[in-house]
């Protein structure tokens, strides 16, 4: 194994350098979309009903129109008929309910005010009448042969399943399962709960008319997608819709996708003034969420530990409307075999529409759902084989360069060395101590499979530079790593170089924020940028000193001729001459579509990652307190090392809030019980393992600049099947529904038959 | 609703070291006045129901979730925000340490965990990490593992003991 | 939030006239870590709130009296967990006031403001009732002194008027030397809502004294005299028996999002046990006071 290090600049790659952002964060001038004052903006509320589907019967805005300061209150009735509809893979989500809400938090209709206060007391006063109308929101209930259909069989014409709520089936698979032959089987059906990503920032939206066309402020993660919706739905060409992308307070991919941009779209417009939109956090929790899933495992293994074959059947419940729901469902279950050697496989994964929030890309992306199914599998085989958990792993991994998943990416990693590395961190060879237990687990996601991402960067008369990046840095730190990069290429020392982003009408063409994929592909672009400068540069140096551009070498800020270094600068400035000007360069990064593959595109690369822990469990209450947690990941290149152990370090802890306490609590008609901060919990600072350790594992082996991988995801994606099975080392119980809160424990514990 | 239910409140409050003096709605929060007639938006807004710590200010050196305070509660007060919390453009001891060990992530919960933390090592300059813990666990962060927070807060207290 | 009208007034008798003149439409507004709340999601609509922040005759000290203690209408939780008397002769309750939601929350909210509140989990409630805390409520009639036992009726209700104000909690010097703790069931680790509240206080008369909450309408005050349960000698078997005759009136709700009927009920057993055993292990190991 080679260790690998990047020699950087200070500031420039792989070292780690104050945030670019930072400052502004600690002094409260970052603006986020809250924070965007318009002139004459109207404020906008919600109206919504107390149930999880009605149909809506009669909007009686009158009330509302009568308090003073309303200017506008809009339902279906005031919108384009046929409504409006949106959506990232199915045209599916209405600008507003029209007939019938679907989810409990649906709006019916929006006021529009001068004030805020004017606002919400017009929401109140709106009343509307409607007919509360059976609901499904488990599983079970959306697949009864009576159920009611979440949507309309009309919005999915030619769909054989249109006439039920399962929105569509996923079957992948290779050899013959049903003519294997194992020594063991190991069956399990695993359950993983309703969850948000409560991000600390709620979602925030403005439009405001813009000449002839419209400027739109979001807390969204894809500006360039949200053009295209908006110009989509308001029928204006791209170059006339202006999207203004504040750095997000947390996406974690509940900020992806567009929900109620279009609506504030449509009121500005109506209005002919800026409108805004604040959600509570209430309000967002019922916006996004991550996908639920009943997912039943049944693994054959031969004595030895290897794996013979993976059967998976993986029901995920989404919300009302798609989403990019599906998307994670399809991509999330593809790779449920894990990173494992798997001679025979059959995969079968539904996406199940339900009356619940709207589920959408969360980090995992339908991975961790599958992961905590697949790897308690794999704990409870450990168990039955008495092979020990890691020398199983290890048996059946997949090596560097072998095609685990036929037809895909081979694997892009030396896996087995962050696994040993995890178990070194956490002592697995000698016992825990007394009263602990251990477990161990690993998760395996596929990077981005298309991509598209151009940068422009510029080099300006005095060296410094602007980098522009589409992407959204929500926290994850892209506007560093490009400045790192940029700085690094070009000469620049970091605060001489600015990042531009998050404004359509200048920065170029950025297909999305999300599957870790931004420094890999914007940051390969913004490399291709440098790359481009640094030729005008050897271009310039040729012509100055009279050589062959063959003869310079351009590298890290520094012009080469023979045995002469040259300072960018110097070079730039003489180049530029009298008339000054700057250096434009251009970079594109493509992953193209492969439309035979099932998923339209092989992995750019893999996230992997190994986490281990040790658990102490008090039997009497079931309380579960991590007092060891190490998490490994392998990244290629840490082109930030601080950034990427925070970026871990946030995804470990918001896996130990899924595996030991989030859950959305739903009555039995599907309305939200728990909404707000009060009553769903996530980790605070006393929640912490007793001791957390973070490491990487830096290969240089990745598609990103300087051998780096895309990471971020993967921390958190088998946290809680290291936990559980750390509880079942510890007690002996094997749990298969999320989260472990105490009493769930407990119960498994001291209830005869919950086990 | 009649007409005069709410007629506005005067008060006076110092702001950051600077004398305010405003009329207020009765039913507008100390945070609605800081963000909307004060143009302050580094205190932020977010669960309302004093969990999540978003909202944290000091008012007459106590930590308090300013969404919870009326804005009518603050007169004759002096309230800090993290705007006051540099001096011109030198940053303050915490400011310093939360950029060098990367505390900040995507910023949002950010001004309040500086205001959590301002008033925890003003009341105990020598916390031990439990202490901190404790100190911060009014402050959700989503985004990191509240470690290099809290790294940053114990670092900032070594920095002051050194000091003086 | 509705709007409503803000009253500050100075003096006891103005506030007092305010809360009879306009009856339920006015709410007291002390802490407001409770009220602002409710003010939000609009369970309640008062036309006016008067802040008693401001009225001369109440304060936030905290005043030895009578051997015991005097603890005034404005003292805050932080106030309360910090002060070293009540550390030393009243530590459940300083446990207690030290994990009333965040730090933010117990710089704000009143030890008053917790008991008219009147929630069944309200941390406070157990340790109050076992050291036989007094209320002291001001009214037009004048001021009189209620066991706080008798103020607690159901969630959200007190028997308290709605034209009277708390002024002052006493705390009564404790009969015999003695140890006590509170101990409580949580979601997490930080801070959170209980679903079960628990304060056991042993004297050196072996007289056992339990309050818990969230397991009923109200927090419950029972006593174990027989000894059994002081005693540090007794087997666990015998004193989980006794414990569980005197949690006969538990009753948790079967609505409640945070913790089942069975989980809680189980929980005040092992809370229960191991409290008695906490408060033994103080006053056998370290000094009864």
């Amino acid at each position: 194994m080679t260790e690998h290090h990047v020699v950087g600049l200070p500031g420039g790659v792989g070292a780690s350098p104050a945030r670019v952002g930072g400052r502004a964060r600690v002094t409260g001038r970052q603006a986020y979309v809250a924070d965007v004052r318009l002139e004459d903006a109207l404020e906008v509320k919600l109206v919504t009903l107390d149930c999880a589907r009605a149909r809506i019967v009669a909007i009686d805005a009158s009330a509302a129109l009568a308090v003073p300061g309303v200017r506008l209150v809009l339902s279906a009735a005031d919108l384009p008929d046929p409504m409006p509809r949106f959506g990232p893979q199915f045209q599916d989500r209405p600008v507003l309910a029209v007939g019938e809400t679907r989810y409990h938090g649906e709006p019916v209709a929006a006021v529009a005010a001068d004030t805020r206060d004017a606002a919400e007391e017009a929401a109140r006063l709106v009343r509307v009448e409607y007919a509360e109308l059976p609901a499904v929101s488990t599983i079970a209930a959306a697949l009864a042969p009576d159920a009611p259909l979440v949507q309309d069989a009309s919005i999915r014409p030619g769909d054989p399943l249109a006439a039920t709520n399962v929105l569509r089936e996923h079957r992948y698979g290779w050899g013959d399962v049903e003519g294997a032959t194992a020594d063991v089987v190991v069956e399990g059906t695993y359950a993983f709960p309703m969850v948000t990503q409560f991000a600390i920032e709620p979602h925030g939206f403005l439009a405001a008319p813009d000449g002839d066309g419209i400027a739109v402020w979001s807390s969204i993660q894809h500006p360039n997608w949200l053009q295209r919706v908006i110009a989509g739905l308001l029928a204006l060409p791209l170059s006339k819709v202006r999207v203004f992308a504040p750095d997000p307070g947390g996406g974690f991919g509940g900020k992806q996708h567009a929900k109620f941009e279009p609506l504030v779209a449509f009121i500005a417009l109506r209005a002919g003034r800026p409108a805004r939109l604040v959600l509570t956090l209430e309000e967002t929790f019922q916006a996004v969420r991550r996908g639920a899933a009943e997912i039943r495992v049944r693994s054959g293994f031969r004595r030895d530990g290897s794996l013979v074959f993976r059967d998976v059947e993986a029901n995920y419940l989404i919300g009302a409307y798609a989403d990019i729901a599906d998307r994670t469902v399809a991509k999330g279950t593809y790779t449920s075999c894990g990173p494992y050697r798997t001679p025979a496989a059959r995969i079968v994964a539904r996406s199940i529409l339900s009356n619940t929030t709207p589920s959408t890309a969360f980090r995992g992306f339908g991975n961790p759902q599958q992961i905590w199914a697949v790897e308690s599998n794999m704990d409870e085989a450990a168990h039955v084989l008495r092979v020990d958990p890691v020398a199983l792993r290890l048996r059946n991994l997949a090596r560097p360069g072998e095609a685990f998943i036929p037809g895909d990416t081979p694997a892009d990693g030396d896996w087995a060395r962050t696994i040993e590395r995890a178990a070194e961190l956490i002592g697995w060879g000698a016992p825990p101590a007394a009263g602990r237990g251990r477990g161990i687990a690993v998760g395996l996601k596929s990077g981005p499979t298309t991509g598209l991402s151009y940068s422009t960067v510029r080099l300006l008369a005095d060296g410094s530079v602007v980098v522009h990046a589409g992407t959204s840095d929500m926290g994850q730190g892209a506007r560093t790593i490009f400045a790192q990069i940029a700085a690094q290429e070009l000469g620049a020392p970091l605060d001489w170089v600015t990042v531009v982003m998050g404004d359509t009408a200048v920065v170029p063409y950025d297909q999305q924020t999300s599957a870790s994929r931004s420094s890999v592909l914007m940051g390969n672009a913004v490399l291709g940028a440098c790359r481009d400068i640094q030729g005008r540069l050897r271009a310039m140096a040729a012509r100055l000193e009279g050589v062959a551009e063959a003869d310079v070498v351009v590298d890290r800020g520094e012009v080469r001729i023979g045995d002469r270094i040259l300072p960018v600068r110097d070079v730039l400035v003489r180049g530029l001459g009298r008339l000054g000007g700057e250096l434009i360069g251009v970079g594109e990064m493509r992953k193209e579509a492969e439309p035979d593959h099932p998923l339209g595109g092989t992995a750019a690369f893999f996230e992997f990652n190994c986490t281990a822990v040790e658990v102490e469990v008090d039997r009497a209450t079931g309380d579960v307190v991590v007092a060891r947690h190490v998490t490994v990941s392998d990244v290629g290149t840490a082109l930030n090392p601080t950034q990427v152990r925070g970026q871990d370090e946030g995804a470990a802890i918001m896996g130990l809030g899924h595996t030991l306490m989030e859950h959305y609590i739903l009555d039995d008609s599907g309305r939200i019980r728990n909404l707000g901060a009060i009553d769903y919990r996530i980790p605070t600072s006393m929640d912490l393992p007793l001791r957390l350790e973070s490491d990487v594992i830096e290969n240089g082996d990745g598609p990103g600049p300087y051998g780096s991988k895309g990471m971020s995801e993967g921390a958190l994606l088998c946290v809680a099947p290291a936990v559980a099975a750390a509880v079942r080392d510890a007690t002996g119980v094997v749990i298969r529904d999320l989260p472990l809160t105490p009493e769930r424990v407990w119960r498994a514990l001291h209830v005869a038959g919950d086990a | 609703m009649t007409a005069d239910m709410g007629a506005g409140v005067r008060i006076d409050v110092t702001v950051n070291g600077r004398a305010r003096s405003l009329e207020v709605r009765p039913h507008h929060t100390l945070l609605d006045v800081l963000r909307d007639d004060l143009g302050l938006t580094g205190t932020k807004e977010c669960c309302l129901v004093g969990e999540c710590g978003a909202c944290t200010v000091l008012v007459d050196g106590v930590s308090v979730d300013s969404c919870l305070v009326l804005a009518a509660e603050a007169d004759g007060t002096a309230v800090l925000t993290v705007e006051g919390l540099a001096t011109g453009d030198r940053l303050g001891r915490l400011q310093e340490t939360f950029l060098e060990t990367g505390a900040a992530q995507c910023g949002f919960c950010i001004p309040g965990q500086l205001m959590a933390a301002h008033a925890l090592l003003a009341t105990n300059p020598r916390p031990t990490r439990a202490d901190v813990e404790e100190g911060l666990a009014g402050n959700l962060c989503r985004c990191g593992g509240y470690e290099q927070i809290i790294e940053a807060v114990l670092a900032a207290a070594e920095r002051t003991e050194a000091a003086s | 939030m509705r709007a409503f009208t803000y009253e500050r007034p100075t003096r006891l008798d103005d506030a007092l006239a305010l809360l009879a003149a306009h009856g339920p439409e006015a709410r007291l507004l002390a802490g407001g870590t409770d009220l602002i709340i409710r003010l939000r999601d609009g369970s309640i609509r008062p036309r006016v709130v008067v802040d008693l922040k401001r009225i001369a005759e109440l304060d936030a000290d905290i005043r030895e009296a009578d051997g015991g203690l005097r603890i005034g209408a404005r003292a805050v939780m932080t106030d309360i967990a910090a002060d070293a008397r009540i550390v030393r002769d009243y530590e459940a309750l300083a446990e207690a006031a030290a994990v009333v939601g965040s730090i933010q929350i117990r710089n704000r909210a009143t030890l008053a403001g917790n008991i008219c509140n009147a929630s069944p989990a309200a941390d406070t409630a157990p340790s109050l009732l076992v050291y036989g805390a007094r209320v002291i409520v001001a009214g037009v009639a004048g001021t009189r002194a209620v066991p706080l036992d008798e103020v607690f009726v159901r969630s959200g209700v007190t028997t308290l008027a709605a034209d009277e104000i708390v002024t002052a909690i006493e705390l009564p010097r404790p009969a015999k030397p003695g140890r006590s703790v509170h101990v409580r069931r949580t979601r997490r680790r930080g801070h959170d809502l209980a679903s079960v509240t628990l304060t056991c206080a042993v004297d050196t008369d072996g007289l056992t004294r339990l309050a818990y909450g969230s397991l009923g309408p109200r927090p419950l005050l029972v006593a174990d005299d027989t000894g059994l349960l002081a005693d540090p000698a007794a087997p666990d078997a015998a004193k989980a028996e006794r414990l569980e005759t005197l949690f006969a009136a538990a009753a948790p709700s079967p609505r409640s999002m945070r913790a089942s009927p069975d989980y809680r009920l189980a929980m005040l057993h092992v809370l229960g046990l191991r409290a008695v055993g906490t408060a033994i292990d103080r006053l056998t190991g370290g000094s009864a006071r």
